[in-house]
């Protein structure tokens, strides 16, 4: 059998599992408890924050710690937009789309001069500012206590029942996850990458680099405010805690449990991550123990992630078929980012 | 005028807690190139341990001593165990001590419960200076001169002795270091274990200024970034200015304008980070 003809039929294969996964995540109130549409709901969100972060970190290879500041900027718009101005829901996307990309815009154009660790220490205290904002402007957003009350029906078309609501937020999530990938394949996207790899030979190529830098922090800060949105709304509330750097530490987590270097990895990471915390849940109150010794764990033991694995596991079984010429060209292809400690 | 007095020195008592927290930040950083965001795991350990011996012993000095050993043993264990298996690779290093402070914050939470507690004065500091209609308590006083104590015995210790001098050598260039015999790994071990100390002790007297409770530890350990920071990454002398600036700034701010201290401490350092990455007394990076 011909190489070409393998990767088509892989290429179908892949489709057809995506077809089945979305039928199945479409068809799951059917199937499972409320309790678990509602796990399903959290990861969805979960899933588009990790996808719009991936786009600075694992394609742009910048560790930014503040990525909670769009997160909670999202729902402090729709929790200060619907329950305290009356907004409608479409003045609320647009809003959290447009000062989500404003913010990215400003936090990348502040990284410009920065690198590796400084990037992170300054993406870090933008978000603190802004938990800071959230915290003592008491009088916008009611400070430790938080908004509560947002109501959920704003987003579902119709009645607004725990379904319903679970189906809108997957439409959301679905359309803008599609947006990013469209994005991560556009020219801008590639570039992005590129500037990952070697920023100076993109330069050198006659490319902005700083324009794709700002671009990158730009889109991922709207997308990640939209997340922000749909999480407000799922919890019916947002509090600091929205804006704390343990939700950009957690948003890290779920891309490189998943595997930065993948697409996929942020949504397969939110997944499993979530996934634990309802099972350890279940029999424990020591989550965060937990939840630390994952951090651990990963780093120390699995820095490529899930994807990381089964792709090493794909290329492996590969080579051992089509013999040692491919061996040569599989190793090291799936540490880009976090296994050989690459940070720009 | 009395008023302006006390809060100076409440910000300059305060920024000497921050110092005795960024000073072991910033030498670890200076040295391994990470953010050890456990730090204030640290900090906690050493407060909660030195309370739970005080409780069972009744001598002080000795809950001091204890608190300070065990959170370094536990701290150089880690490093040896973990973080040390990640050498030279910032982001699972940063990650790796983000994990640590988690598991560390919620085994105390487990064991000693979540309601704030904290530490005594040390005996024979309970005292209050009075100057006619001024009152301000010795502990805090005392809170800066061992700032200034600690930040002097650094700074001799870094550029007067033999070991500072491998600690240099080790931080400006690893593999020379190295080369010439220098156990870069035991000096590794070395700084994070005195770093881990000076936490442990951070913990048990600024404990006492501050008081522990679940999450504090990250409040300090976010502000001892601050300070590292804006005093330059490895910078010892450029932390105790950087600390006791922003402890003025954190006192004045809480007094002047409440609704807008935290973004008035944070929003400048992302600002200084845009413009000048190393910080004010830090080394430009040769990358």
């Amino acid at each position: 059998m011909s190489a070409v003809n393998a990767d088509a039929r892989n290429r179908l294969l892949l489709r057809v599992a995506l077809l089945a996964v979305g039928i199945a995540l479409v068809a799951a109130p059917y199937v499972v408890s409320s309790f678990q549409i509602g796990v399903l709901s959290r990861i969805a969100v979960f899933a588009l924050f990790g996808l719009a972060f991936n786009i600075v970190f694992g394609a742009g290879g910048m560790p930014s710690l503040g990525h909670a500041a769009f997160f909670g900027l999202g729902g402090y718009i729709i929790g200060i937009g619907t329950v305290r101005l009356d907004a409608g829901i479409i003045t609320v996307f647009v809003l959290a789309l447009v000062l989500g990309a404003v913010l990215g815009a400003i936090v990348g154009v502040l990284t410009l001069r920065s690198h590796g660790v400084y990037v992170l220490l300054l993406t870090l205290a933008v978000a603190q500012a802004l938990w800071g904002l959230a915290f003592q402007q008491v009088r916008w957003t009611r400070g430790d206590n938080g908004i509560a009350g947002i109501e959920r029906s704003l987003i579902v078309p119709g009645d607004a029942t725990l379904v319903t609501f679970y189906w809108a937020v997957l439409a959301v999530v679905a359309i803008f996850g599609a947006l990013v990938w469209w994005f991560q394949r556009s020219p801008a996207g590639v570039a992005i990458v590129a500037h990952r790899e070697s920023a100076s030979r993109l330069a050198a190529l006659g490319y902005r680099v700083s324009a794709y830098r700002i671009g990158a922090f730009t889109v991922s800060g709207a997308v990640a405010a939209i997340a922000g949105v749909l999480y407000a709304s799922l919890n019916r509330f947002v509090g600091p805690e929205n804006l704390a750097w343990t939700m950009s530490a957690e948003v890290m987590l779920f891309a490189i449990v998943g595997g930065a270097a993948f697409f996929a990895g942020p949504i397969v990471g939110a997944a499993a991550i979530v996934t634990l915390e309802v099972w350890v849940s279940g029999f424990t109150d020591r989550w965060l123990a937990v939840l630390g010794l994952t951090y651990i764990l990963t780093m120390l033991f699995m820095p490529q992630g899930i994807l990381g694995l089964v792709d090493d596991r794909r290329r492996a079984w590969r080579a051992r078929r089509d013999g040692r010429e491919a061996a040569a060209t599989s190793a090291n292809a799936s540490d880009a980012l976090t296994g050989s400690g690459g940070m720009s | 005028m009395g008023s302006i007095l006390g809060h100076i020195l409440n910000g300059l008592s305060f920024g000497s807690v921050l110092f005795l927290l960024a000073s072991g930040l910033t030498l670890t950083f200076g040295l391994m190139r990470t953010v050890n965001l456990a730090h204030g795991a640290f900090f906690a350990l050493g407060g909660y341990i030195a309370l739970d011996v005080l409780r069972r012993t009744d001598r002080y000095w000795f809950s001091l001593l204890v608190a300070i050993l065990a959170a370094t043993l536990v701290g150089v264990l880690f490093e040896r165990l973990a973080l040390h298996r990640v050498l030279g690779k910032e982001l699972p290093q940063i990650l790796i001590t983000v994990g640590f402070a988690f598991l560390i914050a919620d085994l105390l939470l487990a064991y000693y419960g979540g309601r704030p507690q904290s530490p005594p004065r040390p005996p024979g500091l309970d005292g209050v200076l009075r100057l006619e209609n001024f009152a301000f308590p010795h502990f805090r006083l005392a809170l800066i001169v061992v700032a200034v104590v600690v930040w002097l015995g650094l700074h001799l210790l870094i550029t007067r002795t033999k070991i500072g001098a491998m600690v240099r050598a080790s931080v400006d260039d690893e593999p020379i270091a190295r080369s010439v015999g220098v156990k870069v790994p035991a000096i590794f071990a070395t700084v994070f274990g005195a770093g881990t100390a000076l936490a442990a002790f951070a913990g048990v007297w600024g404990g006492a200024f501050t008081g522990l409770q679940p999450g504090s530890e990250w409040q300090i350990l976010l502000l001892a970034l601050v300070v590292v920071v804006v005093g330059g990454l490895g910078s010892v002398g450029g932390a105790l200015i950087a600390a006791l600036a922003v402890g003025l700034l954190d006192e004045f701010g809480k007094w002047l304008f409440p609704s807008f201290a935290l973004f008035t401490l944070y929003a400048p350092v992302a600002v200084l980070l845009a413009i000048r990455p190393q910080g004010f007394f830090g080394k430009e990076e040769l990358t």
